[in-house]
């Protein structure tokens, strides 16, 4: 199940938060659990049960590693959860992917698996992972209760594409939370907002890339708008599903942390990372990046841990070489920018600046949305000219002017504008008592489009559903 | 700001739960006029569709078939995509002047080939001895679309490829030049009937017969409102059009004979009118095999007439040169079974009658 469904929506969603809102407060995480098991039993009924047991290896090595405190039994508890919590992730992502390089270097017929990627299991892998190694580091307080610990784990409003909440964020509302009005009005906003992001935009972009990729004669234009749309469509797929996430989130009084922050407008490749899916950079900064001792040990093993964290990161998003490279070129740029460019990219306009960003940040999608290494290349030199092809055609033309609006909304709603513009309007007097009768009537409107593109369409595939 | 959470709660509360009631509470609705389909109905519980997730993906259609509004919601969604996103198309559909029109691009090459060995291969094997033409029906996007801006296959193209791989016997009929965008329907991807009267001779004039639709005399019938199925596709507010047949005594004696449910049939059946889709009045639509026999023909032509929908229209005005017209749709019939139904010694003439939208999709044909 999606949240971008009309079962989520008209179905799943008005029945969880009746039971929810009726349920007395010490059984609401049960009423949570519950729904959010259905929830992924709807997507990925066999594997319900792979999920469960991972999670039950997570509490029970919590439960060790208290125990045990801080002697050497912990330490075994916590590489014993390391071990148990990541070799799931480990056969069902990355065993296909390993039989296929042993094939193809040692000239094997090793057949593959091909076993179907559990859904959000890269994610709910990084939340156990960051609970276990909190709670031997104590950060975190053990969790007794397995019903409050699977509820952490299998929320369902970030189980399945993010953001990775760490069990410390939730820590405290997991035992008391509050629910209050103005959080479940901004929950809805933030959810409708999402939800809007996710459908008019995303798949409607999405659509351009799937109808154009079938157009039978490829030109220079047709690269870059391939290339453009899919940039600003994982954005918007990506951000419309952390929005409905923390959205769904406050509804039921948990407050879960930003994942994107405008991440286009950013002025140097090191910043878009500060900005684009936030909680796994820093995931990655405080679980590997900083116990492999970060910048403090060196210039050498500071590349090398750059090296490595980015390694991961490529690896983490799927099993692919292009993936790994996409990474790697991510530690090249920012290893680059730390020692040399920053000062100088602080020097130029910040248009500049940001054109530069965007720039390398849209080849590094072309690297990402590659079928493998072949199609980047092919899309990259069909981007600058080298397939020998006409710049343009009336088709790439029909098209461009067809979703011109469309990419332009998506533009102006990847900068702060729209935010900016509102909130000046809600610090004036006059406009204020006008806005507070614009946004809901905005939201239902938005809502009921929703409803309406979901309907007449078929396109909804989430993209970070395959990580 | 109270208030505006009070009301944003409110609102958001009373559309999700006013839609889980609605579309629990509504009958489940078989079919979808306006799209011409069947819509899904609520799955069936199994515990092996539940363990496979197939219920679940199955109800996940179901609840999009069975929304509440379902077409106001297509509405709104085609009144976004072309008044606010201002897109060229919407799922295809285009709209010039009223006129609702499919984008059909790019020319499968391919497609149009395989039609023209096709009917090689039927002259090759059953149409030597007989008079054998094929003619070119032009989609509405022949005059619609490159001139208002729209993606638009090369009809040139397409009329070189066949002209340059069907077989020597077979001669060309051009109707592209006595045709325009208002023979055809606004709402419907097919010609009017009473717009072809000259299509009807200039074809007959093709197969060498000296009869001529023009000298018979016609009563027109109009059937209003016709929803063409461009119409329900589009899901805008247009004006529907008229549904216009032709006939007289000849036409309504005639006897109709459908070999493949062995039953005699109407020309016309306007019964058929506010069935799923409208153009059935026309020899009730499709049928593999149609023979229609003229009672009060002065001639013993017979004609075989490979089609699409658009031959059940102007298959009445060709029977003015003919004392039988056998209709054969290749989409329903496969061509090695022609023989079956079909001996081929009664006919004198033969034509090939295709629009540019099955030729380019022409895989259908059997």
């Amino acid at each position: 199940m999606v949240f971008s469904s009309i079962s989520f929506l008209y179905y799943f969603l008005p029945l969880v938060l009746l039971l929810y809102f009726l349920a007395p407060r010490r059984a609401k995480n049960l009423v949570l659990l519950i729904s959010s098991l259905f929830f992924y039993f709807c997507g990925e009924p066999v594997y319900l049960f792979l999920m469960i047991a991972v999670t039950f290896s997570g509490y029970l090595h919590g439960l060790w590693i208290n125990r045990a405190k801080d002697g050497r039994y912990a330490k075994v508890s916590l590489i014993s959860s390391i071990f148990f919590g990541v070799a799931p992730l480990l056969f069902f992502k990355y065993t296909d992917f390993a039989i296929k390089n042993i094939n193809l270097f040692f000239k094997l017929n090793i057949p593959a698996l091909k076993l179907a990627l559990p859904i959000g299991i890269s994610f709910y892998t990084f939340q156990i992972l960051s609970y276990t190694i909190d709670v031997y580091r104590g950060n975190a307080r053990v969790q007794k209760s397995f019903i409050d610990f699977s509820a952490y784990v299998s929320l369902f409003p970030q189980l399945i594409a993010g953001p990775i909440v760490r069990y410390t964020t939730v820590e405290s509302e997991l035992y008391i939370r509050t629910h209050s009005l103005k959080d479940v009005a901004s929950g809805i906003n933030r959810f409708i907002i999402g939800l809007s992001k996710k459908v008019l935009i995303a798949n409607s972009l999405g659509e351009l890339g799937d109808i154009i990729t079938e157009l039978n004669e490829k030109t220079v234009l047709f690269f870059w708008l391939k290339a453009i749309s899919f940039m600003i469509q994982i954005y918007y797929d990506f951000s419309g599903y952390s929005d409905m996430a923390i959205g769904l989130g406050r509804i039921f009084g948990f407050h879960f942390p930003e994942n994107f922050n405008y991440p286009f407008i950013s002025k140097s490749l090191t910043e878009f990372w500060r900005r684009w899916h936030i909680s796994l950079g820093t995931w990655f900064r405080d679980y590997i990046y900083i116990p492999l001792g970060g910048n403090r040990k060196g210039m050498a093993k500071w590349l090398r841990n750059i090296f490595i964290v980015w390694f991961l990161t490529g690896f983490w998003h799927g099993a692919e070489w292009n993936l790994i490279f996409w990474g790697l070129y991510f530690a090249v740029f920012l290893c680059f920018e730390k020692l040399f460019w920053l000062g100088l990219l602080d020097k130029i306009p910040v248009f500049l600046r940001r054109i530069y960003t965007l720039f390398f940040t849209l080849i590094s999608f072309v690297l990402f949305n590659g079928d493998g290494l072949g199609e980047c290349f092919y899309n990259l030199k069909g981007m600058f000219g080298f397939l020998n092809i006409p710049f343009s055609n009336s088709e790439i033309y029909y098209y461009l002017k067809s979703y011109f609006i469309t990419l332009l909304v998506a533009a102006i709603g990847a900068t702060p504008l729209p935010k900016t513009l509102t909130e000046h309007l809600g610090n004036h007097k006059k406009t204020k008592s006008i806005l507070n009768i614009i946004e809901p009537a905005v939201q239902v409107s938005l809502l009921l489009l929703v409803t309406a593109y979901l309907i007449d369409g078929s396109f909804n595939p989430f993209l970070y559903f395959r990580f | 700001m109270g208030m505006k959470n009070i009301v944003t709660t409110c609102l958001f509360i009373i559309i999700i739960f006013g839609f889980m009631i609605g579309n629990i509470i509504t009958p489940d609705i078989e079919i979808s006029f306006s799209e011409r389909r069947t819509l899904t109905q609520a799955p069936g519980f199994s515990r092996r569709e539940l363990i496979s997730g197939d219920f679940f993906g199955k109800f996940e259609k179901y609840t999009l078939d069975q929304f509440v509004f379902r077409d106001k919601f297509r509405g709104l969604k085609a009144f976004m995509e072309f008044k606010i996103f201002k897109q060229k198309d919407n799922n295809g559909i285009y709209i010039v002047n009223g006129n609702i029109n499919k984008l059909e691009y790019p020319l499968n090459e391919n497609s149009v080939l395989y039609a023209t060995s096709k009917i090689n291969d039927i002259y090759k094997k059953h149409l030597i001895n007989i008079n054998t033409s094929y003619a070119i029906i032009p989609d509405k996007n022949f005059f619609l679309a490159s001139d208002n801006g729209y993606l638009s296959i090369d009809y040139d193209k397409l009329a070189e490829i066949i002209s340059e791989s069907i077989t020597d016997g077979v001669k060309y009929i051009n109707i592209y030049d006595i045709l325009s965008v208002d023979d055809y329907y606004r709402t419907d991807i097919h010609w009017s009937q009473n717009r072809l009267i000259r299509v009807a001779d200039k074809i007959l004039t093709g197969l060498g017969s000296n009869k001529k639709a023009s000298d018979i005399k016609y009563i027109q019938k109009e059937l209003y409102p016709f929803f063409g199925s461009y119409y329900g596709q589009a899901a805008v507010n247009t004006e529907p059009d008229t549904l216009i047949y032709l006939t007289n005594d000849t036409l309504e004696k005639a006897r109709v004979f459908d070999h493949y449910y062995k039953e005699n049939i109407s020309i016309y059946e306007p019964e058929r009118f506010n069935g799923v889709d409208p153009y059935d009045v026309f020899l009730s639509g499709q049928k593999p095999l149609v023979t229609i026999e003229n009672p009060d023909s002065s001639t013993k032509r017979g004609l075989l007439l490979f089609k699409d929908s658009f031959g059940n229209s102007i298959a009445p005005l060709l029977l003015a040169g003919y004392s039988k017209i056998t209709l054969i749709d290749l989409r329903l019939v496969s061509a090695d079974a022609l023989d079956k139904f079909i001996n081929f010694a009664e006919y004198q003439d033969a034509l090939f009658l295709y629009c540019t939208q099955t030729l380019n999709n022409s895989y259908m044909l059997r």
